[in-house]
């Protein structure tokens, strides 16, 4: 129906089938170039997650090629049967929570110095960007140099202090620490220029308002202003969250995963199964499983930021 | 004059108060910056040490400059041939990243049609994915059409790595461009390819640059898929770095030198695209 008055209307001269094709390029022909890019991210996302489900049923080990065998929810029973699994999950965990935590409040922090122009603030503002942007295996060459027990600056500091030499690495109860330390090195001027970007967004008055009030400062900051800046600190947690989860290169460069089991992330020991074990239908499950964790903790962590902060 | 002389009693108090408030508020921002730039300096310095020095017990806080390190790194190792691979690879998927990216942003940003908000939200799903959790499919995938080895693979990957991000960016800054400026150009009798050509893309060219700046830097500073996907003749610069440490001798002026060329691209391209860095970060949430 509608296709015979769009012919009429346009004054088509062609009929029939081709009247059909010109309505749908006409419809559609603008979205005609967003099928490359679209084909490509759907190949390259659904093949991996779907071929990664088929094998986390199997017991399939690459050392073993001849032997792959169907195994059901095998690898799944395994896994969370394992207590190094569960370990994996509390390190995981200890180390997101409170890297994410404390960059979040540092970065607010150093956004509130910052939110004011004092002379130089520019420049300082670029010196503050530059530890984000180099790169996680120089951040553990780096680190390793700087707290070698030898030799290293930070050893250096620790002796002149009085506390002798600390092995920062090799102390299991200094090594997760140490790392959640860098991460928050590395990550603290992401969550800063977030912040300072959502404080210039609040409206100037709101906060004249308030001081016409009478309101202290640190009264404007928890009842005005972390309220309205409530949307850019869930998106700047959300992504932090989701690339903390991953860590994985600077542990590559420095404990790898030990002493013991204490730096033993999710990301390092699906890297242990597939490619040191060649376990990888158990490596797979163990994929399926992290990625249901980050997508439930990313989740709840935005309802629980979005909506607290929304009921006050 | 005299009233320049006599000082009006409350206002300039509080002007002091002010200016007291704000020497101290800049100099607790000038002592964190410099806790956060101390590590980058240290690596900076070591770069330009001489062997000796930097396994110093006392150290030495200023030094000569001396460029050997860095020659030696370029000269005497495969490093040189590291760093023009990431080089390559960086660049050729930021192109990829840019060209999909555009075609696939810019009908999102204009064409009004059904299903739209789920298509941009299914790509920004994609980002939270973690590498780790398909790198087993995608090794062998791209084991069984021979391409592991291969640059290839690294700049495939990369391209899909960057891509949601790409189209979020670009789907901002072309939403940010009026409509209107386009019609005008419809109304000339340019047609859609033309006038994004003509009109669109030399208008949101900030835009453009500054997301392959970001590409560039994420490109350029991965290491998982690098370290497992790449072969002896086709290591980036961060796979390169990781063979200067052996057990038999860690040098580490040389490593702190390789490393200082690693970040120094990245530093300058984040300073160059530092009016869109909270943009490009946040996928374009917080502008």
């Amino acid at each position: 129906m509608s296709d015979s008055i769009s012919t009429i209307t346009r004054g088509s001269h062609h009929r029939s089938r081709r009247d059909g094709w010109t309505w749908f390029a006409r419809r559609y022909g603008a979205l005609l170039p967003m099928a490359p890019g679209m084909l490509f991210l759907v190949l390259m996302s659904i093949y991996p997650t779907v071929y990664s489900l088929v094998i986390s049923l199997f017991r399939w080990n690459l050392s073993d090629p001849t032997r792959m065998r169907f195994g059901g929810w095998h690898n799944y029973g395994l896994l969370l049967t394992d207590a190094t699994f569960w370990n994996a999950v509390i390190v995981t965990f200890k180390f997101v929570t409170i890297a994410v935590s404390l960059e979040l409040v540092l970065g607010l922090a150093i956004a509130l110095l910052f939110f004011q122009r004092f002379p130089g603030d520019r420049f300082l503002r670029a010196i503050l960007i530059l530890p984000m942007v180099v790169a996680p295996v120089v951040v553990g060459l780096l680190s390793r140099y700087m707290l070698n027990v030898q030799f290293g600056i930070v050893t250096f500091v620790t002796e002149a202090l009085g506390f002798g030499r600390v092995d920062f690495f090799g102390e299991p109860d200094l090594a997760l620490g140490t790392l959640i330390v860098i991460d928050i090195w590395q990550w603290t001027p992401f969550m800063f220029l977030i912040m300072l970007a959502a404080l210039q967004g609040v409206p100037e008055d709101i906060i004249e308002a308030a001081k016409v009030d009478g309101a202290r400062p640190v009264r404007i900051l928890f009842d005005h202003i972390l309220h309205l800046i409530r949307y850019p600190v869930a998106v700047a947690v959300a992504l932090r969250l989701i690339d903390a989860f991953r860590v994985y290169d600077i542990i590559f460069m420095t404990t790898r995963g030990g002493p013991i089991d204490v730096t033993q992330t999710l990301s390092w020991q699906i890297y242990d199964a597939g490619f040191k074990s060649l376990d990888i239908g158990y490596a797979a499950a163990y994929s399926w499983l992290m990625l249901i964790i980050v997508v439930v903790t990313v989740t709840l962590v935005l309802r629980l930021l979005l909506n607290e902060q929304a009921s006050r | 004059m005299t009233s320049a002389t006599l000082p009006p009693p409350r206002p300039t108090r509080r002007l002091l108060r002010a200016r007291i408030l704000t020497l101290i508020r800049a100099g607790a921002a000038l002592i964190v910056s410099l806790m956060f730039f101390a590590p980058i300096y240290w690596m900076v310095l070591t770069a330009f040490k001489s062997g000796n020095e930097a396994f110093n017990a006392t150290p030495s806080l200023i030094v000569w400059p001396d460029f050997g390190n860095f020659s030696l790194v370029l000269t005497q190792s495969n490093f040189g041939l590291a760093l023009s691979t990431s080089l390559f690879v960086a660049t050729t998927s930021t192109v990829f990243c840019l060209i999909l990216g555009a075609s696939i942003a810019y009908p999102l940003a204009r064409i009004k049609m059904r299903g739209q908000k789920h298509i941009a939200f299914w790509i920004l799903s994609l980002r939270i994915i973690p590498p780790i959790a398909v790198i087993i499919p995608l090794f062998l995938l791209l084991r069984s059409v021979g391409l592991t080895g291969s640059i290839w693979s690294l700049v495939i990957v990369y391209t899909y790595m960057n891509l949601p991000l790409t189209v979020w960016l670009l789907r901002g800054f072309f939403a940010d461009l009026p409509a209107e400026i386009e019609e005008a150009s419809f109304v000339d009798g340019a047609g859609r390819f033309r006038t994004f050509i003509g009109v669109t893309l030399p208008l949101t060219a900030p835009g453009f640059i500054a997301t392959a700046l970001l590409c560039f830097i994420f490109a350029w500073n991965e290491f998982l898929f690098a370290n497992i996907l790449t072969g002896a003749a086709t290591r980036t610069a961060p796979v390169g770095l990781t063979e200067y440490v052996t057990p038999v001798s860690v040098e580490w002026n040389k490593i702190m030198a390789a490393g200082t060329l690693v970040v120094l691209p990245v530093w300058i391209g984040a300073l160059a695209a530092q009016r869109y860095l909270v943009r490009g970060l946040t996928l374009g949430a917080v502008k």
